[in-house]
């Protein structure tokens, strides 16, 4: 089991995705692309075992509840198993690890079903959880999710403020490092991208890929790293779905309707004569 | 001013704000999440896939319950009662609502209703011949339609998907074929529910559907008041449970009322039956959106109410029906 992991953490590394910093992987897809099951919404097909991948040594793990409440979770080696959920919505996984002169963390948003929590997941995403993190300026609602082809907006913040003028980098198994920077307040937006392979039709036939945000930046001695992993899925627009005969269809639609007025016209001038 | 002083300006003023709470709502009003904080069962035509929206649409939940949940009664055994409850529940929100608003929910606050009404605004001005009234046969020919799509699209369908007899293009059918889909998305700038899926016949054919019905609802509405609502799902959801809706429609019929039909030709929805005379009686109909304009456009005193409870909030006078008519005229000029 370990040579595979390492194999398989050997095969990532040489492609260059995640090198260098700390960062979650679910289960299965460290070595691969996918991420999670089939089945998007709800948090239905979230995965319950992740791997820090690049963890050297110890780091400390804080799962953060939907109703903002947190656990102190323990790594089985670079594995963590979820515990059971209860509560519903927006969990935020917190991997720190602290070394002289450095702190790297890395930050995973995951869905799960269970009794609602009655707490907007703004509040999540607002709640600090490490010295430099990168927070998704909205989370996807429910139905939705990350999608490629998609512009999606963050926000860079260090101590709780916007950090302004600083890389972002955004990676995917598939598309090198594309760099972005943050504007005065910290924001900045990334468009996901159209790299997968295989693709077979139909949206549930495609598992969902990974991709990685990865941040640092020093402030006196110390050197601050932060990650953000979460799933996305291909655009089907992208491919069995066409928008311009959808345009179309609509238009046709349309004329159906004019034809509809010329008769109910016509018809008039013939009752008035 | 005078002008805007009457029921249906204030309609109108009505259904923009819920327009833009439904449309825009998680951006302008609270956070992205808004949504999340209500019910997520409206008995309006609010999207889910509208993800800048307040709020949900009680028919998405519905069909994913029958789909997902309901079916698996017959696939896992599961009981019944936990497997009806999210249904129960569901419909149960729908009620308290429909208690408070009644079927108003359609004529004050669905989006695609205004949005339709906005078409029919521009086609008027726009100086389009205005289909007045639809015959009586067409309505009775139409009206089965709605309970055909909310029957097999919102319940049966989705069912049978769950058990394992259609494939998942049929779990949510209503939704691939609705208009609001399309009208709130596009709305929120975001183009990407206008598409012919080729994954599938029975994608294919559910999203060519709805694109060829999304392009009719908006050329109908030029000239046709409310084109969708006549088949809209939700109407048979509101019949149910119309009965105890406090708002109401109460007419006090007369003699005139066999002869006169100035209510039938108000109502954007055609029924035929609130000319009939009545004594105090609830007419609520099944396609009855509580819009009020048959109470604003019945020229007898006190004959047609819009009732809250036991309060009066209008009542229908010869006066006021005066003045509606001269409003009516200068907004056709």
């Amino acid at each position: 089991m370990k040579k595979g992991l390492s194999a398989l953490f050997l095969a990532s590394s040489l492609w260059g995705y995640g090198e260098g910093v700390i960062y979650w992987a679910p289960h299965m897809s460290h070595g691969g692309g996918h991420s999670q099951g089939k089945h998007g919404g709800h948090g239905m097909g979230e995965v319950t075992m992740l791997h820090a991948m690049n963890l050297d040594g110890n780091g400390s793990v804080t799962l953060i509840t939907p109703d903002l409440s947190k656990d102190d979770l323990n790594l089985t080696d670079t594995a963590l198993t979820l515990p059971k959920a209860t509560i519903g919505g927006y969990y935020a996984l917190v991997l720190t690890h602290r070394s002289e002169n450095q702190v790297d963390s890395a930050i995973r948003y995951l869905s799960q079903q269970g009794r609602p929590s009655k707490i907007s997941p703004t509040k999540l995403t607002a709640l600090p959880k490490t010295d430099l993190e990168i927070v998704p300026d909205p989370l996807h609602r429910e139905h939705d999710r990350y999608t490629a082809s998609k512009s999606y907006h963050f926000v860079l913040r260090l101590h709780n403020h916007p950090l302004a003028n600083t890389t972002v980098f955004l990676e995917t198994r598939n598309t090198p490092a594309q760099s972005v920077i943050t504007d005065a307040e910290g924001k900045f937006t990334v468009t996901l991208p159209n790299d997968f392979k295989n693709v077979q039709i139909g949206r549930s036939e495609n598992k969902p890929s990974e991709f990685l945000l990865t941040t640092q930046h020093r402030e006196g001695d110390t050197l601050y790293k932060n990650t953000l992993t979460m799933p996305y899925s291909l655009n089907p627009n992208d491919y069995w779905q066409s928008q311009p005969y959808g345009a179309g269809a609509i238009f046709i639609g349309f004329l159906g309707g004019l034809f509809f007025y010329r008769r109910h016209k016509k018809n008039q001038g013939v009752s008035r004569g | 001013m005078d002008k805007l002083l009457t029921l249906t300006a204030l309609r109108r003023v009505i259904q923009l704000t819920a327009f833009v709470f439904f449309v825009y709502g998680a951006m302008i009003f609270t956070t992205f999440y808004t949504g999340d904080k209500l019910t997520q069962s409206l008995p309006a035509l609010s999207c889910a896939y509208d993800m800048k929206g307040g709020d949900f649409c009680s028919l998405i939940p519905l069909q994913h319950q029958m789909d997902h949940r309901v079916s698996s009664i017959f696939t896992q055994g599961e009981k019944v009662l936990p497997a009806l409850m999210g249904t129960l529940i569901t419909l149960g929100t729908v009620a308290v609502l429909i208690l408070i608003l009644n079927k108003a929910f359609c004529g004050w606050l669905c989006p695609l209703g205004f949005f339709q009404d906005v078409f029919t605004m521009i086609g008027t001005k726009l100086g389009l011949t205005q289909l007045g009234s639809l015959s009586r046969e067409a309505v009775n020919k139409i009206r089965p339609i709605k309970w055909f799509i909310f029957l097999f699209l919102v319940l049966i369908l989705p069912l049978l998907t769950g058990i394992g007899f259609l494939g998942h293009e049929w779990g949510n059918p209503y939704c691939s074929i609705c208009p609001s889909r399309i009208m709130t998305t596009a709305m929120g700038g975001d183009m990407s529910q206008i598409y012919i899926s080729q994954a599938s016949w029975g994608y294919f054919a559910l999203s060519l559907i709805a694109d060829l019905m999304f392009g009719l609802m908006v050329a109908l509405a030029l000239f046709v008041r409310q084109p969708f609502c006549r088949i809209c799902p939700m109407l048979p959801m509101q019949t149910l449970f119309k009965k105890i809706g406090l708002l109401r429609l109460v007419k006090n019929g007369d003699s005139h009322c066999d002869s006169c039909g100035n209510c039938v030709k108000a109502c954007p929805m055609d029924i035929y039956e609130i000319q009939d005379s009545t004594e105090h009686k609830n007419i609520t109909h099944a396609d009855c959106t509580l819009c009020g304009r048959c109470v604003e456009f019945c020229p007898h005193d006190g004959v047609m109410n819009l009732k809250y409870g036991p309060v009066t909030l209008l009542t229908s006078s010869k006066e006021s029906f005066k003045k509606r008519i001269k409003i009516d005229k200068w907004w056709k000029e």
